[in-house]
């Protein structure tokens, strides 16, 4: 119980970092640090594979490339962050309230029904029988979409140097 | 006591969507959406304990594919735009209405 609101409390810190903070490069570093305790919630819970695909994939790929991209196109001409004003702070805090609120609600009308743990066979065995035996088509169109993703990644970002090359070659 | 997660996952999910909305730079925007994915897949993975469903797992498998495919061609369509405006600001684009 007590680990439930440490976790708690550190992905809400982590996530307010993220949006309130002034440097991208910072809110992209404490987007890792929420999405690895978001990880530590999984193991909590007791979906390991999840936690190891969450810090694998997101923490691991996704939030190192961030940094990336950051690095290549040179943010720091960027710093002068543009939005200001209280009017803003004020709306988002009325919404996280008004949200919050709603959820409340839902949750404490259901607390029983939500709060229950009902997983008979937590093992890898039993999720790994269901995505290889029942969902094997959604598995295979998952790789074809990571593929396709690759693709378009490669011609998006390549596509202004290959076009000058043709017209170079046609101007000769 | 996992109940507080609940509430976790929709402030997550709902600062997630106000970063989108107000943030004026398109690598916050997309470091604020994968903040929403981070509550909605641990709403899922909540709901998949409550009801002893596996496949809410399974569903939260997959759209960490999507969303790892979604945030890549998201960045490269960046670093294309840097490279044509140089500018990564919402306000400088106006290809649609040049």
């Amino acid at each position: 119980m007590m680990s439930d609101i440490l976790l708690t409390i550190v992905t809400m810190v982590f996530a307010l970092m993220v949006v309130f903070s002034k440097k991208t490069v910072v809110s992209a570093l404490a987007l890792l640090m929420t999405l690895l305790s978001i990880a530590m919630i999984y193991f909590q819970l007791g979906t390991f594979f999840l936690a190891a695909i969450q810090v694998l994939v997101n923490a691991g790929a996704i939030a190192i490339l961030f940094v990336f991209v950051m690095m290549l196109i040179n943010l720091e001409q960027f710093e002068n962050n543009r939005e200001k004003g209280k009017v803003k702070l004020v709306i988002s805090v009325l919404a996280v309230l008004i949200i919050m609120g709603v959820f409340s609600l839902i949750i404490n009308n259901n607390i029983e029904v939500l709060t229950a743990n009902n997983i008979s066979d937590n093992s890898m065995k039993a999720l790994f029988d269901k995505l290889f035996m029942d969902y094997y088509l959604p598995f295979e169109m998952a790789t074809v979409l990571l593929l396709a993703a690759l693709v378009a990644c490669i011609v998006i970002t390549g596509h202004e140097k290959a076009a000058k090359v043709e017209h170079g070659e046609s101007n000769e | 006591m996992s109940s507080i997660y609940y509430y976790l996952s929709a402030f997550l999910f709902t600062l997630g969507l106000l970063g989108t909305i107000f943030k004026k730079d398109l690598i916050s925007i997309l470091l604020c959406l994968e903040l929403m994915m981070g509550g909605v897949s641990l709403l899922m993975v909540l709901f998949s304990r409550a009801t002893g469903v596996l496949e809410s797992q399974l569903i939260v498998f997959f759209m960490m594919i999507i969303s790892a495919c979604e945030i890549a061609i998201g960045l490269s369509l960046i670093i294309a735009l840097y490279r044509k405006k140089q500018t990564i600001y919402t306000d400088d684009i106006k290809i649609i209405t040049e």
